[in-house]
């Protein structure tokens, strides 16, 4: 009988050992309520003081170059705040998703999160991040030195849910010296689709390469196309698209159609079998095109992988026959403080930190978008190489012709890009299956269907 | 149950007073450390697959989407759906059914045809076959994918040595037959079971048949082939589960491109959970995969009965 309960009492260390790996999951997730994070705040201060080191989660997604840099400057923050530990978790941006998701369900979040204003709303509507407004209040979040046009991406409902880490938008990237060598101009800066058609069948014609790399059937540019209209590619709650009318996008279309079967933009068969999709192998990059789009926080990249001797312009997006500009900034990621966090004022510390250290803006270098603290932006203005001089040049160029931010991506979007946007609209259009009328159309139809469904 | 089985035990030990006593009793700790000594694996079992499984058949009863803690029961709505109002589901179907019914025989066959030529006696043969078997380590894994990936692309290597400019992944007629290459190319585990089998069929036979003047393709057929069935049937099953349930070479290579040719099953599913966040529907879906997949079986068994051979039933 002895043995038994010696017996039965190792089976429980067991059980406790398995199961106390869930508890601190359990807890957070009902615990701080966004409304009460203030009670909570001051709990975690005063342990803070109490000389134990707390420990800070962060997590981001990115390259390796993004990597480095940001360890760099959790060490930097490390040294400034001894009492503060940080752990971190890193990944591309797949992973990231399929990582933060799991985490989220378990209840087992990082307390700062790099987050993404295609994805801002959705986590938001979940309640998984807390406002950030309390901390900006009592100068934990430093927000003096930030434009209200650089914040107001990172706000919904008024409440300051994500910080912004650096300003893009998009960019058409020209090479310069194959345009010199076609005897070409570049284009105005309120280009239209027509100009592009003309100047990349030039380019192709003369040259013998293409004259865009591809990419023009990217959802990005639907969405750019309705901007430039005053439109909006979704309605306000999300339910339906927002447009009334496909006539817009029939003529892009048959325009990205006619350009790809003219041999002057790959075609959707060569993009699906292009090896890398990475900025580095872009066509423009090897010279196998004149002209190709990125963000504009891409153009160091695209400059570095192209090697020394090439020269780049800058241009923004091209717009519809008498549109508005089709560019707008936009917030290339933010930190936010998640939901779960256990010490949310190191996070609004922590994520201070990055705004406004100038020592550590040094070592990141805008490797995120331009900075969004005028302060940082003056300071490293001397220390810019060519194609960073050119990002921010861009930005300032583009910054007061750009369209209204758009709000971010409807709880639907990821669903209706995959099972909408390209397997039902684009590729039978591209592929010869159906023509520009049938895919508007079918757009209309399914992608209000799986919109009404994900807003439910 | 740990009562259960000590008794029985005892039951069958001549009854001997204390004797038989004391010995239960032991047994009956030697079970108790038994299980204690593999509760890692039991609570493994009940965390890792146990559980799961019951979540996901409750989950496709309802529509939960992983980030939002609340869902209500839809019922048979998901699996409604996916036969009425799906139709990339029935593409992933049929590309799934393509690439099994493809890939499969091909690799079946293949692995046989490397199996009897390594089974012949000669020098480096075992250097040979450890050569051969390399490829289906490696070959579920990322790494191979993406070098798959750049040997079938537009600037890889296949165009290279035809000197052509065929985009191999883009081509609605050609992506699926990159992913059945792979698969075919991956003939180690099923090659070895054949070499296994082979060596089991008696030297005598081919002898008896060479005296009586048959070639060596009559030899197969009709002895070695026939031999063979219970291992050929072996093969066909696991690799008929295995092929139902491919994902990483097409979520690497094609991702489901070009136009859903190679969207298959478990990639659509690992979307619809991952992507659309649709857990509840991917759960759904992953118990039709596990039906499709125990009729496909329970099929291969059923008419095992007119082509499987087993040596005793001769008789």
């Amino acid at each position: 009988m002895r043995s038994r309960l010696s017996v039965l009492a190792m089976l429980l260390v067991v059980a406790a050992l398995v199961l106390s790996a869930c508890a601190p999951a359990v807890a957070p997730a009902g615990a701080p309520a966004a409304s009460d994070a203030g009670a909570t705040v001051d709990t975690t201060a005063a342990e803070s003081t109490g000389g134990e080191p707390i420990e800070l989660r962060v997590a981001w997604w990115g390259s390796q170059n993004r990597h480095d840099r940001t360890i760099a400057v959790i060490q930097q923050f490390e040294e400034l705040h001894p009492d503060v530990k940080i752990t971190y978790e890193f990944s591309s941006w797949d992973d990231y998703w399929t990582l933060l998701t799991t985490e989220a369900a378990g209840g087992n979040l990082p307390d700062v999160m790099q987050q993404d204003y295609a994805r801002l709303e959705e986590w938001v509507s979940r309640g998984l991040l807390s406002p950030m407004d309390e901390y900006a209040a009592d100068g934990t979040l430093n927000l003096a030195d930030v434009s209200e046009s650089a914040l107001s991406g990172g706000r919904l409902d008024g409440k300051l849910y994500g910080v912004n880490l650096g300003t893009n938008s998009m960019v058409v990237v020209i090479d310069a010296d194959k345009l010199a060598e076609a005897g070409l101009e570049a284009p105005a800066l309120d280009w239209t689709f027509a100009d592009l058609e003309a100047l990349a069948t030039a380019l192709h014609e003369k040259l013998g390469i293409w004259g865009f790399s591809g990419g023009l059937s990217n959802e990005q540019l639907w969405k750019n196309l309705f901007l430039s209209q005053g439109e909006w590619v979704y309605n306000e709650d999300g339910t339906a698209l927002g447009y009334e009318n496909d006539q817009s996008l029939i003529d892009y279309m048959t325009m990205v159609k006619r350009m790809q079967d003219a041999g002057v933009t790959m075609t959707r068969e060569q993009e699906i079998a292009e090896t890398g999709s990475s900025v580095e192998q872009n066509k423009i990059v090897t010279g196998e095109a004149a002209m190709t789009y990125i963000w504009s926080n891409q153009i160091v990249a695209v400059a570095t992988a192209a090697g020394e001797g090439r020269n780049f312009i800058l241009v923004p997006m091209p717009r519809p026959e008498g549109g508005a500009s089709a560019n707008y900034l936009k917030p290339s990621q933010f930190f936010s403080i998640t939901s779960q966090a256990k010490h949310p004022k190191e996070a609004a510390m922590f994520i201070d930190f990055f705004t406004n250290s100038v020592d550590a803006n040094k070592v990141l270098m805008a490797e995120r978008g331009v900075p969004v603290s005028s302060v940082v932006r003056d300071a490293l203005g001397p220390l810019l190489d060519v194609p960073q001089k050119q990002m921010f040049d861009y930005i300032g160029e583009v910054e007061p012709t750009v369209s209204k931010l758009p709000p971010p991506d409807v709880a639907g979007h990821a669903n209706l890009i995959t099972n909408v946007y390209w397997p039902v609209v684009w590729d039978p259009f591209l592929f010869g299956q159906q023509s520009a009328e049938e895919a508007a159309s079918a757009l209309r139809e399914q992608g209000n269907a799986v919109l009404a469904e994900s807003a439910q | 149950m740990t009562e259960a089985v000590p008794t029985v035990v005892s039951q069958a030990v001549p009854a001997k007073g204390r004797g038989h006593k004391q010995k239960s009793k032991r047994r009956r700790n030697d079970n108790v450390m038994g299980y204690l000594f593999i509760s890692p694996w039991l609570i493994a079992f009940l965390a890792f697959t146990l559980i799961p499984i019951i979540a996901s058949f409750v989950l496709a009863f309802t529509n939960y989407d992983v980030l939002n803690p609340t869902w209500k029961w839809v019922g048979l709505q998901n699996f409604e759906r996916m036969f009425t109002a799906d139709p990339r589901y029935i593409k992933s179907v049929k590309a799934t059914f393509y690439y099994v019914f493809a890939a499969i025989p091909l690799r079946l066959a293949f692995a046989l045809a490397v199996a009897m030529l390594l089974n012949t006696p000669r020098r480096m043969v075992s250097s040979y076959r450890a050569a051969y078997y390399a490829p289906s380590i490696v070959g579920g894994s990322v790494a191979v994918a993406v070098m798959w990936r750049q040997i079938f692309g537009t600037d890889g290597l296949i165009n290279a040595i035809l000197g052509t400019n065929v985009a191999w992944l883009g081509n609605p007629n050609t992506a699926i037959w990159t992913l059945i290459i792979l698969a075919v190319w991956q003939f180690g585990s099923p090659m070895l079971i054949f070499l296994a089998g082979l060596k089991q069929i008696p030297r005598e036979f081919y002898e008896a048949a060479g005296i009586d003047g048959a070639n060596g393709w009559q030899q197969f057929w009709h002895i070695t082939l026939p031999l063979l069935t219970p291992i050929i049937f072996f093969n066909l099953v696991m690799q008929l589960i295995s092929g139902f349930m491919v994902f990483t070479q097409a979520f690497i290579i094609t991702g489901g491109a070009p136009l859903d040719t190679t969207l298959f099953y478990a990639l659509y599913l690992y979307q619809r959970a991952f992507v659309s966040l649709q857990m509840g529907y991917a759960s759904a879906m992953a118990w039709i995969l596990l039906a499709i997949v125990a009729i496909m079986t329970a099929l291969v068994f059923r008419s095992s009965s007119y082509w499987v051979f087993y040596g005793s039933q001769e008789e």
